[in-house]
């Protein structure tokens, strides 16, 4: 190990076999061999796999926008008209009495 | 040549890639890790996020830094998640001059203390030294794998080797 400048492109020789030693142990073809056959045992990555990585978020994407469409749609469809009194009219001409006045309002409310 | 049949899906390729930079990755993963089965770990994740990235690759580019990074990331990921703060004891008799062993035993002393001492270092320091002066990458290289100006390289490494050197002076001192 020598002094050098900062700018200096040389290697430090000596080092690098002394790190290169430091950070080598004996089981290096083992591991080698092991990382081999793992990284073929994880395959290639498919489009499927992007896909299926990608599942569980748009899955709860789908649910936050069922949710929110379930919860915008709700008051229109609470706000919406009761059945009319569709036989209101009828009411009025079959009915043996006067008819009440609730029934004729409501036909008039429904422009009949 | 073997970087862009890897890069076209050619498993035998990114096989022999394996071959040729597992043993590399690992000092780089145990430089930052330690001499840890994280830093294998490591390694490990590192190839397979590689090898699942690899149509990313852009064949025109050096493959060397491009896996060296992923790996260092994995690396540093690990590091991270797991608060690995691997620390190598140095026997007590090779901080005194009492005990002379024998060469052999001398020179192991002196790796375990050399390891010791990079793990001392700052990990951007750690790195650079490590990919410059062991594996033998450029300057540029080390910058692109590090993402930081060459320059930056340049001091990493300098004030990388000041430290080793003074960790180290005091081993040789007491050497036989």
């Amino acid at each position: 190990m020598t002094e050098q400048s900062p700018f200096a492109n040389e290697r430090d020789q000596a080092l690098g076999v002394e790190l290169r030693a430091a950070l080598d142990t004996a089981d290096t073809e083992a591991f080698v061999a092991r990382l081999k056959a793992a990284v073929a045992d994880a395959g290639a990555e498919t489009s499927w796999d992007v896909l299926a990585a990608w599942a569980p978020q748009g899955l709860v994407a789908a649910v936050v926008a069922a949710t929110l469409i379930w919860l915008v749609g709700l008051p229109a469809v609470r706000s919406a008209p009761a059945t009319p009194l569709a036989s209101a009219p009828i009411q009025i001409e079959v009915a043996p009495s006067q008819p009440e006045a609730v029934v004729i309002t409501v036909a008039i409310m429904e422009g009949r | 040549m073997l970087a862009r049949r890897a890069a076209s899906g050619d498993g035998d390729a990114f096989g022999i890639l394996v071959e040729r930079y597992g043993a590399p990755a690992r000092r780089v993963a145990r430089a930052i890790l330690g001499m840890d089965e994280d830093a294998d770990d490591a390694v490990q994740d590192g190839f397979i996020a590689a090898w699942h990235a690899i149509a990313r690759y852009d064949p025109t580019r050096p493959f060397r830094p491009w896996l060296t990074r992923i790996v260092a990331n994995a690396a540093l990921d690990l590091g991270r998640k797991r608060k690995v703060r691997h620390t190598v004891s140095i026997p007590e008799h090779t901080a005194s001059g009492t005990v002379r062993p024998d060469r052999a035993t001398d020179h192991t002393l002196f790796r375990e203390r050399l390891r010791f001492a990079l793990e001392e270092l700052p990990e951007r320091q750690r790195i650079a030294v490590t990919l410059f002066d062991a594996e033998g990458y450029s300057h540029a290289e080390v910058a692109e794998v590090l993402k930081v100006p060459e320059g930056t390289v340049r001091s990493y490494v300098f004030h990388a080797r000041r430290a080793l050197r003074r960790a180290l002076g005091a081993f040789k001192e007491d050497a036989p």
